[in-house]
Formats: C-alpha cells, structure tokens, sequence
C-alpha cells in the first residue's frame, strides 16, 4: 500500500502532463458552410485539405438562396461556423457590417496572396482591410450545342461573336423541330442573369449597378439592345416557353438536356460534363456583346472568409493560406479543371483543356461589381434587376422596364 | 382564506405554463414589436426611428398589393377547405373498416411538411416532366402540357390544388370530431320522424358541429393569411412580383434585404390584421351560438 500511493500520484502526474502538452497539439475539428451550387468544387477541395491535416473540417451545404440570410443570423447569435464559402459579391455587405475577420496582415506576409486574381482581391477589400480569398472561382461564358449546330448547317466550330449573331443562329436551330430552342435564360432567376446576361451588356459598354448616390444605374445602349434581342427571340418561340417562370431550377439542366442551341453558363460546367455528360458535344466560347470582338464575364465563384468572433480562428487561418498553396491550386482545383485562383499557376499541366482556357479569358476579360445592397438591387425575388428582365422581355415594355430599375436601384443606393 | 391558499397552489400550478409562454410567447412580441420602432438591420446596427417603419409600410404598394393578393387567397381557398372537408366529414365520420381508411388516408398528407408537400407540387405541375401536366393532357382536358406560374391565374389554382390535397384532411377531422359529439339518439329520433339526409344535416349536424366547423375555419383563415412556403417555393413571388404573399414580402424585407426593423413593423401590422379578423369571427361565432 506503500508503495501504490506514490505509484498513483505518478500516474496521475503523469496523465495531467500528458493532456497539458496534448492538448495544444490536438486536432480541432472545424466547421464551414458552403453555398449549394458551389458545394462540388468545395468538397472536392476540403476532401483534399481532410486528406493531408489533422484539422478535419466538416463542410455543410446550404442553399444558395439561405446562406447569406443563415450567416447574417448566426452571426447576430454568435453560432457562426469556422470558415464560410459565399457568393463573392456579398463581400462589400459582410465587410461593411464588421461580420468577418480581417486578414490582411495574415495575407500580407503570404507570398502566394502577390498573384492572387486582382478581381478577388478587390472584392474582398473594404477600407484598405482583407477579409477573404477567392475560394472556388467561376466565371460566366456561353455554350453552344454542336450537335444542333451540325443539324441547323452551322459551322460546330465557329460560335456567335455577337448579341446579334445568337439571335441568327437561334432562329436556324429553331428551325430544326418543335422540341428544339435556339436559346435557353432563366427567365424569373435574378442571379443566374446577372452572371449569364449582364456580360452581354457590359460587353457592350454598359453600366449596370450604380456603387452610391453619385454613380450611374443602367447606363448604356447595349442594355436596350440585348433585352430587345432577348424580347425578340421570346416572341419568336426560340427559347422554350418554362423558362420564364424558371427561377433557376433548370439553369444548367436545360443545356443538358440537349434540345437547346445556345445558352449562357459558368466554368462549372466543365467539371459537371465531364463527370456526367462525357459524350455531349458542346463548346464555350466568351460572352460577346454588339461588335465583334467585344466580350465579358462575370467573375463569381466563392471567396472563403472567418466570420468574426469564431471559435477556432487559428485553425481556420491555417486553412485560409492553404487554399493559396500549390497543393491547393494544382490538385484541388485545377486537377478537377476548376480555373486557378493564382495567376502565376494559370498554365499547369491541367489547363490543356481548351475549355478551361476559355474561362481563364474569360476571367481576364471579366468583370465583379464592387456594390453593396447587391441582394436588394439584384438577387431579390422583387429586384429592380429581374423585374426590368421580366417586363422589358415578357410583357414588351422595354423603355418603361429600364427606366423603372434604374429609378429603384438609385432609390435603394441612396437609402 | 382558503380561497387565498387555493389560489395561490393555482398559481403554482399555472407557474409552468405562464413561464413558456412569457419565454416563448410574450418576450419575443414585445421584442418584435420594439424591433418596429427600430432601423435594425441582420447585419447588425440600427437605431430608435419611432413611426418611420409604419409611416413607410402603408405607404408602401408592394405591401399590400402583397396583402390584397393574401386576402384574396384566403377568401378562395376557405370555402374550398371548409366545404370539403364538411363533406368529407360527413362520409367519414360513422366507424366503419372502410371509412376508417378513407379517413387516414386523407388525413396523411397533413402529416407531410408543407415544403415537402410544396416541391413535390411544384414538379408535378412541371411542364416538361410533371405528371399533373401530362394527366391532363392524356383526358384531353388540355391540348398541350401547361406552364402553371406564367400566369396569376393558373398559379394560384395549382397553389390551392397542392394546399388542398395537403391541409384538408385536418379541417375533416376537426369537423367529424364534431359530428361524433352529437348523441346518436338524435339521429334515432330523426329517423323514426322520417327526416332525410339533408334536413338531417341542415338541421341537427350544422348547428350542433357549429362550434368545430368555426374552429376549422378559424385556423384555415390564420393558416391562409400567414401562406409563405408554398408561394416561395411554387411561385417565387411570380410572374413579375404578384404571387408575393404578406408574410413572403416580410421575408423579402426582413432576410433578403436585411431591413429586420421593417419586416417587424410589416410583421406587427400582419399581426394585428390577423387577430381582427380571428376576433370577428368568434364574435360571429357568439352571436350565432345566442
């Protein structure tokens, strides 16, 4: 008995020194919400982070139309998770609203963060502070079915180069039968326009959300043109008759289908035919706009940032700088022909997809709205943005249609 | 004394229930309505702005053409609800194998998540895949497979088809449980004085489930006024904005544009619209009773 005592206590000793040192070096699980149509991309790149750490993150999907709404309220709750993936253009909000941590001192002695895109480090900037990289880029580009082409006597190889040129091909693809379309929009989903129709405007010249009181909403003649063509085309029957209460149900699912022509798109298209669609004869090309040579996109994607106040900033950090590491880039994007979000990694051994090389244009020729109440100027069910769509193609008052948006967002920029 | 002693062990006894719904009832009211005088914002901030919030909401047409549209939805789809679920009470309401089935199997749905229930609507009344669409088509009720929400009409019928399969079976329920309470030896004596069906039910059932068929129509109009899920979900507020319900429109403002002190301002006016309506209906219900 003696001698168990201080057996005991040796023991016992021994098991608090033990956890004492354990406990800095133990793994901490963290948790990360991921907007649901950037969810593919997200998984494969945190499977890949899971593969090689100790730190396991636990990644939840949430419907893209929730996660902003979820994050703002968790926030408010203080149940926020680790790590956040979001649509980028919510940057300004978040940034404004002091809900995110900031990182550019972190960022600032990364020398990976030099060749970050220059769009995602605008986006992610507010007052001379960082508060997130961009995470799983995207960018907006138009498809073209070649099997329709080859069937309507259209060159497969050769894409419209201009708003004009998609209405010309639309028509002889029409032409083809009753369940063929020359074109394809979500006619009630304000974000998939943003990204797919909007670069048609801008690549014409346009102007379209105003960044305060002082700026200028809907400015240009290429916004008229193209919801002329688009109204032109609705009148024709060359887009299918659901896509105008599509609230985005159908934004890839049509294309996929195979009986529509032509249709705006994302880089995340690659990934999905590859995976899904190995046969279907398609191509991309660059959103073009009046002219020929005229083109743009819309950078999107996700930027991936810690909400303020998280419980595991440290591990989260860690996961923040190695989303820009080669490892990252190289095997967790561009292994999976996701465009890379360093510019000095563009050209990798797995960018010889040429359609990978069209978003990595496209990402060059592209442009990301520095706004902020982008949610009420656009993705709103009742947006200025959608409402203009609808009545300008849908009901035919395309003056009226843009007078009203542009009235309302310099209305919700002055609030 | 006594009285005293006695009601103080019911205070005791009511404590439980008085403290959830102060927690779960009344604190969130109050805040919510001290929300209303605020500029509060989901992304944090804001400040006392007094009448500003409702000033604004009944100068705001969206709001109540997001209203009338409620109300409008509310005076089709009660007498639809009411009637069929009388009807279906009525059928259902003797104990027999059969009748029993009838009556769980109209009930199931109800046990259904209004989303579920919502979504799975939504692509029956597909017009590409929607087997909805294409039973129609296939009785040559329609020529071609319809787009249901490209216009108002067609929208809010699809919506009360879906509502109405998924909520009637309780209004039933509710309305049998009702006719079950009525003594048998009514209907004996009825009987015996030769009394048909409808003189049966004019006459003996209405007045003495009275009480039931008000409670259901109560809740139905309260269910009907406060409609989000399947507006959002079916519709998304279209074509162009005028399938937006109240509460969907308070949504909008409360989590889409971030304006939480608005939404509640739109909330409280919702709710005192509500509670006017339901004090009506039971002064009615009173009145009829004397």
């Amino acid at each position: 008995m003696k001698t168990m005592l201080p057996r005991f206590g040796r023991g016992l000793m021994t098991c608090a020194l033990a956890l004492a040192t354990a406990t800095p070096l133990m793994a901490e699980d963290l948790t990360m919400w991921v907007r649901e149509s950037a969810a593919d991309p997200g998984t494969l790149m945190v499977n890949l982070w899971n593969s090689t750490h100790d730190n396991k993150i636990t990644l939840t999907a949430i419907p893209d139309n929730q996660l902003v709404t979820k994050l703002a309220t968790s926030s408010q709750t203080g149940d926020a998770p680790d790590l956040v993936s979001f649509d980028l253009i919510y940057m300004p909000d978040f940034m404004k609203a002091g809900l995110l941590t900031d990182l550019t001192e972190q960022l600032a002695a990364d020398g990976n963060y030099a060749t970050h895109i220059q769009a995602y480090k605008d986006i992610a900037t507010y007052e001379g502070k960082t508060f997130g990289v961009g995470f799983t880029p995207d960018v907006s580009v138009l498809a073209w079915n070649k099997d329709l082409f080859r069937q309507a006597g259209l060159d497969p190889e050769k894409p419209p180069q201009t708003i004009a040129e998609i209405h010309e091909m639309a028509t002889k693809i029409r032409a083809i039968g009753p369940d063929t379309y020359g074109f394809y929009f979500s006619g009630s989903c304000p974000g998939c326009n943003i990204f797919v129709t909007s670069p048609l405007m801008v690549a014409g010249g346009a102007k379209i959300l105003p960044k305060d009181a002082n700026d200028t909403a809907l400015d240009g003649e290429a916004i008229k043109v193209v919801l002329e063509t688009y109204k032109a085309m609705w009148e024709e029957g060359l887009i299918p008759e659901s896509a105008e209460v599509d609230t985005g149900a159908n934004f890839v699912s049509a294309f996929v289908g195979g009986n529509i022509g032509i249709a705006g798109t994302g880089g995340f298209l690659i990934s999905l035919m590859e995976r899904e669609h190995p046969d279907f004869d398609y191509g991309l090309t660059l959103l073009p706009g009046l002219e020929p040579g005229q083109v743009s996109g819309f950078v999107g994607g996700d930027v991936v940032a810690i909400p303020a106040n998280g419980k595991n900033e440290a591990a989260a950090r860690e996961f923040v700088t190695w989303v820009l590491s080669d490892e990252a880039q190289l095997e967790g994007l561009a292994k999976n022909s996701i465009l890379t979000t360093r510019t000095d990694l563009a050209d990798n051994e797995y960018a010889q997809n040429p359609k990978v090389q069209v978003t990595a244009q496209a990402l060059a020729a592209g442009y990301v709205p520095w706004v902020f109440h982008f949610a009420d100027m656009v993705n709103s069910d009742s947006s200025p943005w959608i409402t203009m769509l609808q009545t300008a193609i849908f009901d035919g008052d395309v003056d009226g249609a843009i007078e009203t948006a542009r009235a309302e967002m310099m209305a919700i920029v002055q609030r | 004394m006594k009285i005293k002693r006695n009601g103080w062990v019911g205070l005791a006894w009511l404590s439980p229930t008085l403290l959830f719904v102060s927690v779960f009832v009344l604190w969130p009211m109050v805040h919510l309505v001290w929300l209303s005088f605020t500029s509060t914002s989901l992304l944090g901030g804001g400040e006392w702005v007094g009448f500003k919030n409702y000033t604004t909401a009944f100068n705001d047409p969206k709001f109540w053409a997001a209203f009338r549209f409620t109300l409008l939805y509310t005076v089709i789809l009660t007498p639809i609800l009411m009637g069929l679920g009388f009807a279906l009470a009525l059928l259902v309401s003797p104990n027999t194998p059969l009748r029993r089935v009838t009556r769980t199997v109209t009930f199931l749905p109800v046990v259904i998540g209004l989303a579920s229930s919502s979504l799975l609507w939504f692509w029956l009344f597909d017009q590409q895949v929607g087997l909805f669409n294409r039973l129609l088509v296939d009785l040559n009720i329609l020529s071609q497979p319809l787009v249901w929400f490209r216009k108002v009409d067609t929208a809010m019928i699809a919506v009360i088809i879906s509502v109405t399969w998924k909520v009637v079976g309780f209004g039933m329920i509710l309305i049998m449980a009702g006719i079950q309470s009525i003594p048998s030896d009514l209907f004996e004596a009825a009987r015996i004085d030769g009394a048909s069906l409808w003189l049966r039910v004019r006459r003996i059932i209405l007045p003495l489930a009275l009480r039931s068929i008000l409670m259901a129509t109560v809740l139905s109009v309260i269910g009907s006024m406060l409609a989000f899920d399947q507006f959002y979900l079916m519709t998304g507020g279209g074509p162009r904005g005028k399938t937006f319900t109240s509460v969907y429109w308070i949504y909008q403002n409360s989590f889409v544009r971030f304006d939480l002190g608005y939404g509640a301002a739109l909330s409280v006016i919702l709710m005192l619209v509500i509670m006017a309506m339901t004090a009506l209906q039971l002064t009615l219900q009173s009145r009829g009773k004397a």
